[in-house]
């Protein structure tokens, strides 16, 4: 278990230019050190393991400089993080003092660091590594056993006649663009109904973010490049995304890859859906008869603030009895489902999952409503096991407009039906 | 000299059969983990504090056999709950095992008719108060490390809380657990009787001696807490003054109003509004003449609370206080657990800004000695600022102390930021004489060294005996018997005397 001391000669020093560049960051932690952040935790909620708390997550940086630990020693424990950002805002450092001094606690970035620093060491958990090896094949993720492949990545969107290229581009994410179909059906026939003119890629990749999140920097650079350059072809202005892992990619990961040089607005869908209904370009008649709570996906709530457009939204769905909980109860919420770790530990994301559905039991609820397709995956299992069903927002928004999206939602194995 | 051994392969697979595989972790990074607390510390001496392993139990059985195992062997045992204790309790300093309860969490039973939760020791009590927000009523216990200590640890270390003067601190609010005594065996305590009395004269009082004892007696396993009616209502009411002298004496007029409402009153000294200021001007005034500042929280129904509100707003301006308002009041009283432990606000002397952490002195001084021990915490603390040049200080609270009758004395707290980075094996004896000299301040004013949070580190634990006096030899008497083989953890609170051994407890 113990692995033998750090030598620089023997990694060309990675280690420490890791320990270098993260140190100042980690010892804010570390001399607080006060665990705020331990009960939001939702992967710690269910592991019990104080290796798996963001305390750990800096500290351990502190001992890797006092030649205490390793990044063998901790590279599992880092797997355990779905990257919600939960602790960052219950972090009295942020919350407090963050402004005054510009300083936020970025437990997220520290540990997709250690996760790269791992495998630039040489240390790969096999399942991250076979995911990223196929995603890098087929340009897409192998969401389960779903061809993918470039042929298909736009088959979700047979018969509804979308242009390809344009000013505005509606990137389609992985999941959603061979899984959960109804969802980025339901996205382009709203946005067709309300008169929004958009294309999909010429060619679509993977948009990296869960490489990146796993530590594979160099493999989400090449997707990155990639769906820039294609882009770039037909000069796109602004992009929309249907998925919060994706909003994440392009406002944070791009940024930083492309420098002051990068282009594009980036624009959420759930931000956009709640203006068109404002503006009355979509009208929701058909009453949707269902008790419903939301789902606050974590990458939209605790990493981006955005949290009124989609309780504005159920709110319009006519017929909808809305149960909600608050956005800042919600910090200590997730599905699990982020950061890789449905991938690698099923099982703590399908108990994080289970947990969720438990909260939402106790609303008396028949729907939860999330706005994230990763989340509805393993949240749609939980919801079999206890019987509420798990639905998009956008699935929701489609069908009290009137529209028969169709494709394939759920949560049940490998779906290949190909939309009528 | 050590009495201990070492753990070996047989005694790791003996508790991977009572815990099962996942249960024990032989990994340094879980043991590198378990060895801090917030408490400054010198960390180019972490390794020298590594536990040789940590199991994480789900029962009291388990939890009893490891220690069975432990006593057998002469294998060190610390209990570690949030691992948030300010005094270095669950630092294993003899290494050996450390029994960490995070996964003793479970909520056991609601009893809305004799009004108690029972609950695993490894619970936080904002997640319980989450769970028993349903049925309308809440566990109290509120200190400012509400979002992260558990009940364990409260336990173990008598815990202080924010509203106690209203509703109690922790020993008022544990009404009996069950504890596995240092040579395993499993009993349970409280004043007397059942699990849900309050009140007993049978026998010993018990649980006065099981709580606070930083987990030397045994390893508590279950506790059944106090449920209150969730308040009504909330007022909290922050006054300022243009001098501590005033704001102390209004400190105490607000504290024997009497109400039975008032959770406590704090007082801040001038050093601590000079602190806060330092990243906020909107949260304490700036003008010259604000001096200092009294907050006070009321809780309770709303006809209790409405009418005490006007009499404390009365008494808190007839004594010479000046209200900041609704906003400031109620906001700051609602981030009153987070106004702690801010490492960027660390300053040098020259005005650098460098991460520092959190030192909290917590004596129990009574009212009449506030001014005194006051200005001669922060001479001390001057001195050594000085000599040192890694300490800042970061200035007073006083907290009213007493349950129910909170007037008598005041939980007293310096803040001290350190730079731990710089602590080495020079300065380290430094700071140990600056905590000692304040502690003596305590002891001389008829005070004790601390409220809440034990006193086990180097420059308090060598005070305790002479805090304690002929309890000290009671002590060692009660730990020598409970305790034959000295496991449950070793080292702290000169007990090792118990056993003949006289050796430096601490660095
Ligand atoms: C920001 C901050 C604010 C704080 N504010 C307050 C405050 O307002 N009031 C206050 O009282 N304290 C306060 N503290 C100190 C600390 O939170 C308390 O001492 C708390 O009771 C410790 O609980 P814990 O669960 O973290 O215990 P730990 O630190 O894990 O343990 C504390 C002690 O109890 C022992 N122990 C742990 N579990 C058990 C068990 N099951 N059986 C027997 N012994 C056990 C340990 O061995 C150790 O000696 C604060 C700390 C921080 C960081
Ligand atoms: S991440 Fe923030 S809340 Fe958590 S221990 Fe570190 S400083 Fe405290
Ligand atoms: S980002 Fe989320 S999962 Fe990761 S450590 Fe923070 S709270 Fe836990």
């Amino acid at each position: 278990m113990t692995a033998p001391p750090y030598d620089p000669a023997a990694d060309g020093g990675l280690q420490e230019q890791f320990v270098e560049q993260w140190r100042d960051s980690a010892y804010g932690c570390f001399s607080s050190g006060h665990k705020f952040c331990r009960e939001v935790c939702p992967v710690m909620q269910v592991t019990r393991n104080e290796n798996h708390t963001p305390t750990a997550f800096h500290a351990n940086i502190v001992a890797m400089e006092q030649g205490n630990l390793t990044v063998a020693d901790v590279a599992d424990d880092y797997v355990h993080c779905t990257q919600c950002g939960a602790c960052e805002l219950r972090c009295p450092n942020t919350l407090f003092t963050g402004d005054f001094y510009r300083n936020r606690t970025q437990t997220v970035k520290v540990v997709k660091a250690m996760r790269a620093l791992a495998i630039q060491s040489g240390i790969e958990q096999p399942n991250w590594k076979r995911w990223v090896e196929a995603t890098i094949d087929a340009k897409s993720e192998p969401v389960l056993d779903v061809p993918v492949s470039q042929e298909n990545v736009a088959r979700w969107s047979e018969g509804l006649g979308l242009p390809i290229g344009g000013e505005t581009i509606l990137f389609v994410d992985c999941e959603a663009a061979f899984y959960r179909t109804s969802v980025s059906r339901s996205t382009a026939q709203l946005l067709q109904m309300a008169g929004v003119e958009f294309g999909l890629m010429r060619e679509q990749w993977c948009c990296g973010g869960p490489a990146a999140e796993m530590g594979y920097t160099d493999a989400a650079r090449q997707l990155a490049d990639h769906n820039v350059a294609d882009w770039r072809s037909y000069g796109a202005k602004r992009i929309i995304t249907l998925d919060p892992h994706d909003y994440i990619s392009f406002t944070e990961d791009y940024v930083e890859y492309f420098g002051p040089d990068y282009e594009f607005e980036i624009v959420h869908i759930t931000e956009l859906v709640a203006e068109l209904i404002r503006d009355g370009a979509l009208t929701l008649t058909q009453p949707i008869e269902r008790v419903v709570t939301y789902h606050d996906p974590c990458r939209l709530n605790k990493r981006k603030g955005i949290h009124a457009s989609p309780r504005e939204i159920l709110r319009a769905i006519p017929g909808l009895e809305f149960r909600d909980v608050d956005h800042v109860t919600q910090w200590s919420y997730c599905s699990g489902g982020g950061g890789g770790l449905p991938i690698e530990k099923p099982e703590i994301t399908a108990e994080i999952s289970r947990r969720r559905l438990a909260r939402a039991k106790e609303l008396e609820v028949d729907t939860l409503v999330s706005a994230c397709v990763w989340s509805e995956r393993p949240l749609a299992a939980a919801g079999d096991e206890q019987g509420i069903d798990v639905r998009d927002l956008m699935e929701l928004v489609a069908e009290s407009a009137g529209l028969d999206p169709r494709g394939v939602h759920g949560a049940a194995g490998p779906q290949q039906e190909v939309p009528a | 000299m050590n009495t201990f051994v070492a753990i070996g392969d047989t005694v790791v697979d003996e508790l991977r059969a009572i815990l099962g595989d996942e249960g024990v972790l032989i990994g340094k990074a879980a043991r590198y983990n378990r060895t801090r607390v917030p408490a400054p510390f010198p960390v180019h001496r972490w390794a020298e504090y590594v536990p040789d392993l940590v199991v994480l139990p789900r029962t009291a059985e388990q939890v009893s056999e490891v220690v069975k195992l432990a006593n057998r062997e002469r294998i060190p045992v610390v209990p570690r709950a949030g691992g948030t204790g300010l005094n270095d309790g669950a630092l294993p300093l003899k290494r050996g095992i450390v029994v960490d309860i995070k996964r003793m969490n479970q909520i056991k039973e609601v009893d809305l008719v004799d009004r108690t939760v029972t609950v695993g020791p490894g619970i936080n009590m904002l997640k319980l108060n989450e769970e028993l927000r349903k049925h309308n009523v809440m566990f109290p216990d509120d200190p400012a490390s509400y979002p992260c200590s558990l009940v364990g640890g409260r336990i173990g270390t008598s815990g202080w809380s924010l509203i106690g003067g209203r509703y109690g601190h922790t020993r008022d609010l544990v009404i009996s657990f069950q504890i596995v005594l240092p040579t395993g065996e499993i009993i349970e305590v409280g004043d007397g009787g059942g699990r849900k009395i309050r009140k007993s004269s049978s026998g010993f009082q018990l649980k006065h001696l099981f709580m606070g004892h930083q987990g030397t007696l045994g390893i508590v396993t279950e506790a059944t807490l106090e449920l209150v009616p969730r308040p009504e209502m909330e007022f909290a009411a922050f006054f300022h003054y243009p001098s501590y002298t005033a704001a102390w004496e209004s400190t105490g007029a607000l504290a024997k109003s009497g109400l039975a409402s008032l959770g406590g009153v704090v007082l801040f000294d001038e050093y601590k509004l000079r602190y806060l200021r330092r990243d906020d001007e909107a949260y304490i005034p700036r003008p010259d003449h604000v001096r200092a500042v009294v907050a006070t929280a009321l809780y309770g129904t709303r006809d209790e609370v409405e009418p005490a509100a006007r009499r404390i707003m009365r008494i808190g301006r007839e004594s010479g206080g000046t209200y900041l308002g609704d906003e400031i009041s109620s906001g700051d009283w609602a981030s009153r657990h987070d106004r702690y432990a801010t490492p960027l606000h660390g300053r040098l002397d020259t005005g650098e800004v460098v991460p520092m952490s959190w030192h909290c002195e917590d004596a129990s001084i009574n009212y009449s000695q506030l001014p005194a021990v006051m200005e001669k915490w922060h001479a001390i603390t001057a001195r050594y600022a000085e000599k040192t040049g890694i300490l800042d200080d970061w200035g007073m609270f006083a907290y009213t102390n007493g349950a129910y009758k909170p007037w008598g004395d005041y939980l007293t707290e310096i803040d001290i930021g350190i730079w731990e980075q710089k602590l080495s094996d020079d300065n380290w004896p430094d700071w140990v004489a600056c905590k000692r000299e304040i502690a003596q301040v305590a002891l001389d004013h008829g005070g004790s060294i601390t409220a809440c949070h034990g006193a086990t580190r180097e420059g308090d634990a060598e005070l305790i005996p002479v805090e304690m006096g002929g309890g000290f030899d009671v002590m060692l008497k009660i730990k020598a018997a409970l305790d034959p083989n000295n496991i449950m953890n070793p080292g702290k609170y000169e007990l090792d005397r118990a056993y003949g051994l006289d050796e430096k407890v601490f660095r």
